[in-house]
């Protein structure tokens, strides 16, 4: 491609007052015919190709950058899912400690509950065999030990249906 | 040699810029277009099929392309079965894998290139070559 006299005297002036030089393929294409506008066309490669390097140097940065933020994103997605897997897994274990912790407790309860009603029921037992073995009025007390056997027995099998409720209730809470 | 036209089917907008930078810088040729899948790539291919469009000179295709129907490879072999006919097609990718290459090779692929950080010297050797695969003298080769 060859330009006309003015066009090349226009770019000339062009570069002259503003700086301004064209660029991009069409400096390959056309062909200088005179010594001045090869010299203006040699500039303007120059000044393409600089700009082109440069182009191309930060292009190549933002590349690693991105590989690099992406490599980032993937620990960082990592990361987030160990977080999550062991936020799980202490949440499991918190659970079951609190569940160790409340059977403790309730043991503890029935045990202390089990161990009064069988103390007073071994008491009054004992003070009522010990009445009879002494041939001692024991009308009243005979009342009183049937009366409190009647509310021992009922006891323990309160406490029985209480520990089977807690139970099932505990059971069901975990299959929800 | 100054290759008229290029295309090039890439998922990857930067390496555009820098394979765009590099072939300028090299004076690879005049034109380039890109795409970013495959079926974009189609596209043209039916457009030089029904003449709206010259057809490139040559073609680069990456291996795998992200969000396209189909891969690098069969890209290659559909561009050389339904399109194709005269076009120097190749694979450019950061795979070095043995069997994608022979598989490359069997779908029509007439090079290999692979991408890197420093590819000017290897776009280089390509250009060196370039008349060779336009005239199907010289084989497959990788450029590596």
């Amino acid at each position: 491609m060859i330009l006309n006299e003015e066009t090349k005297q226009s770019l000339l002036d062009l570069a002259r007052n503003k700086g301004v030089y064209l660029e991009g393929n069409i400096l390959k294409v056309i062909v200088p015919d005179d010594p001045q506008f090869s010299r203006y066309l040699e500039e303007a490669r120059t000044r393409d190709a600089s700009m082109r390097r440069k182009r191309l140097e930060i292009t190549r940065q933002v590349q690693t950058q991105n590989l690099d933020l992406h490599e980032a994103h993937k620990k960082l997605e990592q990361a987030l899912l160990e977080a999550e897997n062991a936020k799980s897994a202490v949440e499991q274990d918190l659970s079951i400690l609190q569940k160790k912790t409340q059977f403790r407790l309730m043991h503890r309860i029935v045990n202390l509950s089990l161990a009064v009603v069988a103390s007073v029921g071994f008491i009054s037992t004992a003070v009522y065999i010990f009445a009879l073995s002494r041939n001692v009025d024991v009308e009243h007390i005979g009342t009183t030990w049937a009366s409190l056997t009647g509310i021992l027995l009922t006891n323990s099998f309160s406490i029985l249906g209480t520990i089977m409720g807690v139970k099932y209730a505990s059971e069901r809470a975990d299959k929800d | 040699m100054l290759i008229d036209s290029i295309l090039l089917v890439d998922d990857e907008s930067l390496f555009h810029l820098v394979f765009e930078d590099a072939c300028n810088l090299l004076d690879i040729t005049l034109q380039l277009m890109t795409v970013t899948s495959t079926d974009e790539a189609e596209k043209l291919c039916q457009k030089w099929l029904n003449n709206d469009m010259k057809k490139p000179d040559c073609v680069f295709v990456d291996l795998n392309i992200i969000g396209s129907s189909v891969d690098g490879i069969e890209l290659v072999r559909r561009i050389n079965v339904n399109y194709g006919n005269g076009v120097v097609i190749g694979i450019i990718s950061s795979s070095t894998d043995k069997k994608e290459i022979s598989k490359a090779t069997a779908a029509g692929a007439q090079f290999w290139i692979v991408k890197s950080d420093d590819i000017e010297p290897r776009l280089m050797k390509f250009k060196e070559d370039y008349e060779g695969y336009k005239n199907k003298t010289i084989p497959f080769k990788v450029y590596s």
